[in-house]
């Protein structure tokens, strides 16, 4: 049993007394990052990365993946509370953990949202585990091409995202898509929607979008706003535990969404946030009776909380077997493995083992940790609630600002989220809904990048998206995703115009 | 009488501290050096590690802060216009100093003229590498294989208008090979493309592409610089072989704002060199497969202005616009 005794070798590198505080450390100061509203993990790892020249590479990383992981927990608790992701991917939450918390859930979706975010975590870590190499060489199957396919299929599920008006939901996913625009077009090098303005050269600060669209409006929402009748009740035991109905039906969505967030995390490049869409977006299909989300559906919250951590685990996968980072972070944590001298890539889980698995078995003490952090945490996080409009507003929106301005060190980045909370709350007056806008920017430039790319390829024949099985295969869901909503809308109009004709 | 003396020893540490300013100017207040980069690459782990040493050398905190995007222009004209006091300092690829002012019609800083070189730091050599599947392994074999299928050959770089992209440009004009030139956001973009096969051929900084030479996932073909890699002994290079682009690479360098006193600016480069020129230090850059590469603030504004002369040649010969 050669995994027992890697399992065994791990355990023993991850639960010596140096490591075990480093992890603690990690995932402590990763769930505080994940709570401030727009501070990202990148400005905190940098931060840190000095610290680990001194100390052993497993170490080292062990302490800069718990800030990883660990931001991924506190991420969702603004979004539930206060309408306002703390990150971009935990803008998917807002949609319905906000309604509970109106409701008076807030304790609830907490509680389930951290339950949600330990069953993805420890789904992803699994698969690590047992299937790293493997799935790290179907991850390098995924090219331009299957990576098209893959968001075509994103995109319009994102239809399915949009609460109210279809029209405006599309006319929102156009907004997103045309701010992904902005910047210079990765295929020439031409700058587009710049206006000379050097800042947006590499495209608008997603982080300055979301803060903008979601915590800046929902500010301004609330000004004047007195009642905070909600949140004045008394957090107890018993408001925090769910109903068994509650984990009834949260079940299958997080097993679905630890699945999809897996499958999303192990490709370079595609991101966290994809994976949160995707699960709400296959919630809401799979419903029996979609119309409650939005308004405080219970899968609505733990579907995405599990994907995007089983996401932000997975994407370990290609980091550590290959030595490609999937993003920034991990391109950051790679440097610190080679400070050390150690060249990240496939020799590093056979010549260095007690890196790799004392890394898996930090993950799962990791998890076990924040799940024990969270739950005591939670009645602290509802009485946020408690704060007056007039100092808790302020302080929103001085956190985002901090938040905002970490990320690149940019003061035009805080001027964006000011525009972006403008334009967000002429949205809002208008009912356009900002999660298919955020959609829209995501994959937009993923979407047209992937695609020139595929024609650069085959020097401009279509045919590569068909003759390539894997996104082919996408490509046909897409196809039948369309078809199946066509048909049901156009089987439901049947219906109700029998009814009408019946009653007539 | 003791009162005398004392008066007097007195009088004379008042003059003398009076004179200093005069004599040696100092460091007023934190330095601040700007990694026009984001966290975790070559230049932002040589500025943290230099960071501290130079704290301690010039008697003020040092912070490092990260300005990135737009190529390192963002950075760069952060520095460009800040107080011209020598207390905020850059650290960059410098290569970008050399081809924005071709690149960019409306660069918004002159880096001859808005920066003032200080040392440079480090060189890494870029490594020529292509995907195994191609069963290649020298130039003369590539070159076979790109006029039996042009197809083959797909060379990934960092984003149009890079130093990757223009070494690219040159080693293919020099072949005179017509490969699909498909750009990527960055580095770890195209090194994820040349190892999974959807790019074939890469050239890119050593410190990202020894690792997957070195483990197999890409096969080296040559690398630039003057000297072969204590890792990879076997692999010939540039000049060895006469191709074009032989001194390219990734050229870290220390910067400041132009117009500060030389005085500083020297005392800065001075400081730095020491540091980097440590055995600690030396070390540390060659795990990264870079090596230190120091020299005078007068040797560095030479280089910068030849490298301007010929990336302005390479880049107008090839009709490179990003605007």
């Amino acid at each position: 049993m050669e995994l027992i005794d890697n399992l065994y070798l791990g355990f023993a590198t991850a639960l010596s007394f140096q490591n075990l505080m480093y992890c603690l450390l990690g995932v402590t100061i990763g769930m505080l990052i994940g709570v401030l509203p727009g501070v990202g993990n990148l400005a905190a790892i940098s931060m840190l990365l000095p610290l680990t020249f001194y100390v052993e590479p497993t170490t080292a990383l062990v302490l800069l993946a718990g800030i990883y992981y660990g931001a991924q927990y506190g991420g969702s608790t603004a979004s539930i509370l206060l309408n306002l992701p703390g990150h971009p991917a935990a803008a998917v939450v807002c949609l319905d953990g906000y309604p509970m918390t109106r409701e008076g859930r807030a304790g609830v979706a907490l509680f389930m949202t951290t339950i949600a975010s330990f069953v993805g975590s420890a789904f992803a870590i699994v698969l690590l585990a047992a299937f790293a190499p493997p799935l790290a060489s179907i991850a390098l199957s995924f090219g331009a091409a299957e990576y098209f396919a893959i968001m075509v299929l994103g995109l319009v599920g994102a239809s399915l995202l949009a609460q109210g008006s279809p029209i405006k939901g599309v006319a929102s996913v156009i907004i997103g898509l045309v701010l992904g625009l902005v910047g210079t077009d990765v295929t020439t090098g031409m700058q587009r929607f710049a206006f000379g303005v050097t800042y947006v050269y590499d495209g608008i600060n997603i982080v300055a979008l979301a803060m903008g669209l979601f915590g800046i409006t929902e500010v301004i929402a609330n000004v004047g706003r007195v009642d905070n009748s909600n949140a004045t009740k008394r957090i107890t035991l018993r408001s925090m535990l769910p109903t068994r109905d509650d984990v009834k039906r949260s079940l299958a969505p997080m097993l679905r969404g630890s699945a999809v967030g897996s499958g999303v995390g192990i490709l370079p490049g595609a991101g966290v946030a994809i994976a949160s869409f995707m699960a709400y977006a296959i919630e809401k299909r799979v419903a029996r009776d979609p119309s409650r989300f939005g308004k405080g559906a219970i899968e609505g919250i733990t579907a995405p909380e599990s994907a995007n951590n089983a996401a932000a685990q997975s994407a370990f996968i290609p980091t550590l077997t290959l030595g490609i980072p999937g993003d920034a972070v991990m391109a950051l944590m790679l440097g610190a493995l080679m400070i050390h001298g150690i060249a990240p890539g496939p020799t590093v889980i056979s010549e260095t083992p007690e890196i790799f698995w004392g890394l898996v078995a930090s993950f799962l003490i990791g998890n076990l940790i924040l799940l024990v952090l969270n739950i005591p945490f939670i009645s602290v996080w509802v009485s946020i609630l408690r704060i007056p409009y007039t100092i808790l507003f302020p302080s929103v929106i001085l956190f985002i600002v901090i938040g905002v301005y970490s990320i690149n060190n940019a003061h035009v980045d805080v001027l964006l989220v000011a525009a972006f909370g403008a334009m967000g709350y002429w949205l809002y007056l208008l009912k356009f809904e900002p999660a298919p806008l955020l959609l829209g920017f995501i994959l937009g430039p993923l979407l047209e990048e992937n695609f020139r790319r595929s024609l650069l390829i085959s020097r401009g024949e279509l045919g590569i998206f068909i003759e390539r099985p894997i996104s082919a295969t996408f490509l046909a869901l897409t196809v039948l995703l369309v078809a199946w909503t066509i048909i049901s809308s156009l089987r439901r109009r049947k219906r109700q115009f029998a009814s009408v004709e019946e009653a007539g | 009488m003791k009162l005398l003396i004392g008066a007097f020893a007195g009088a004379l540490l008042a003059a003398s501290s009076a004179l200093t300013p005069a004599v040696a100017q100092e460091f007023t207040k934190p330095l601040r050096i700007v990694v026009a980069a984001p966290p975790g690459g070559t230049s932002d782990i040589l500025a943290r590690l230099i960071a501290p040493e130079l704290s301690e050398a010039v008697g003020q905190p040092v912070v490092v802060e990260n300005k990135a995007g737009a190529g390192s222009n963002i950075g760069a004209d952060y520095v460009a216009k800040a107080e011209p006091d020598a207390h905020t300092l850059l650290l960059m690829d410098v290569s970008t100093l050399a081809t924005a002012p071709w690149l960019y019609s409306d660069l918004s800083y002159d880096p001859t003229n808005d920066l003032a070189p200080v040392t440079m730091i480090s060189f890494s050599p870029y490594i020529f590498a292509v995907n195994p599947q191609l069963e290649i392994d020298n130039v003369e074999a590539l070159v076979a294989l790109g006029e039996e299928d042009p197809r083959a050959l797909r060379i990934g770089n960092s984003g149009i208008g890079s130093a990757t992209h223009l070494a690219g440009v040159m080693l293919g004009d020099h072949l005179g090979l017509d490969w699909t030139t498909i750009p990527y956001r960055g580095g770890s973009e195209s090194s994820r493309a040349v190892v999974s096969g959807e790019a074939t051929v890469i050239i890119n900084g050593s410190t990202a592409t020894l690792p997957f030479v070195k483990s197999g996932q890409l096969t080296g073909i040559a690398l630039t610089g003057d000297s072969r890699l204590d890792d990879l002994p076997d692999m010939p290079t540039f000049g060895e072989l006469g191709l074009a682009a032989d001194q390219m690479g990734s050229w870290q360098g220390l910067l400041t704002t132009g117009g500060s006193s030389e005085e500083l600016v020297e005392r800065l480069g001075e400081e730095v060199r020491r540091i980097v020129e440590s055995p600690e230090m030396q070390a540390r850059v060659a795990e990264q497969g870079a090596r230190t590469a120091t020299g005078t603030s007068q040797e560095f504004s030479t280089w910068l202005a030849d490298s301007t002369e010929t990336y302005g040649e390479i880049i107008q010969q090839f009709g490179i616009t990003i605007q």
